[in-house]
């Protein structure tokens, strides 16, 4: 269902990351005015050789379809691996080559 | 600084010192603090969170945000802060619940988040940080003027 665009550019040993989740970002009221059931992202975390380095958890007040964009020490050639959970528990995980 | 403050700190940076890697493992917050989620009022929720600390301002820790937000529904918020925080929360007072997102800070972590939240009406955003050690709370709070609802409506 989810899908994510991830970018990671290294510039002087900083990785900046942008990266997509396609959500509705429906909490309880807004489902009910819309008539669907509440779907949105809970919790995104972010690794580099399972070390973490961007955690975060939300309710669904985050605007639809999150843009988050972050910045950490890093090098180039290393993989960035997103995980994301949704209100049904459900993860998605996907990975991107830092360039 | 006084001295028994001193100690304190000297204290605490031993005990970082000696357990390194405590905090690499990943926090969700929805579970391990159910209850903050459903606070409605920035000031409970703060409590709720990081319990009934003194909040700071301080000139290290700040977040940007547009005064005149067009469109309720996507609105920029840039959080930056030299401090070595631990957590960092949103809250604001526009929507029925008042936590929109919390950031668990890895160590050694640059703090340069950038997100949109989604607002229904115009009311004011709080930004809390926790440092890590001390566990002392910085604070940053903006009105946003929000022109279009989000939230679908």
């Amino acid at each position: 269902m989810a899908k994510m665009k991830i970018k990671a550019k290294e510039k002087k040993g900083v990785v900046k990351v942008k990266a997509m989740f396609t959500s509705l970002m429906a909490d309880k009221e807004e489902a009910v005015k819309k008539g669907i059931s509440p779907s949105y992202i809970r919790y995104i975390v972010a690794k580099v050789k399972d070390a973490v380095v961007y955690e975060v958890t939300m309710s669904g007040f985050m605007s639809e379809n999150p843009l988050v964009k972050f910045e950490f020490k890093g090098k180039k050639g290393d993989k960035i691996a997103f995980t994301t959970i949704d209100n049904d528990n459900k993860t998605e995980t996907e990975t991107e080559k830092i360039k | 600084m006084d001295r028994r403050k001193f100690l304190g700190v000297g204290l605490v940076a031993f005990a970082a010192i000696v357990m390194p890697g405590t905090d690499l493992s990943a926090v969700d917050f929805r579970e391990t603090m159910p209850q903050a989620w459903e606070v409605e009022k920035t000031v409970d929720g703060i409590k709720a969170l990081y319990g009934n600390g003194a909040l700071k301002e301080s000139g290290k820790f700040s977040f940007k945000a547009p005064k005149l937000a067009e469109n309720g529904g996507s609105i920029p918020i840039t959080i930056t802060s030299s401090l070595d925080l631990e957590s960092i929360a949103l809250f604001q007072d526009a929507n029925p619940r008042c936590l929109s997102c919390v950031f668990s800070v890895p160590v050694g972590a640059i703090i340069d988040y950038d997100f949109r939240i989604k607002m229904r009406q115009t009311a004011v955003v709080t930004v809390v940080g926790k440092e890590r050690g001390t566990g002392t709370l910085y604070t940053s709070s903006k009105e946003i003027d929000v022109s279009i609802g989000g939230c679908g409506g």
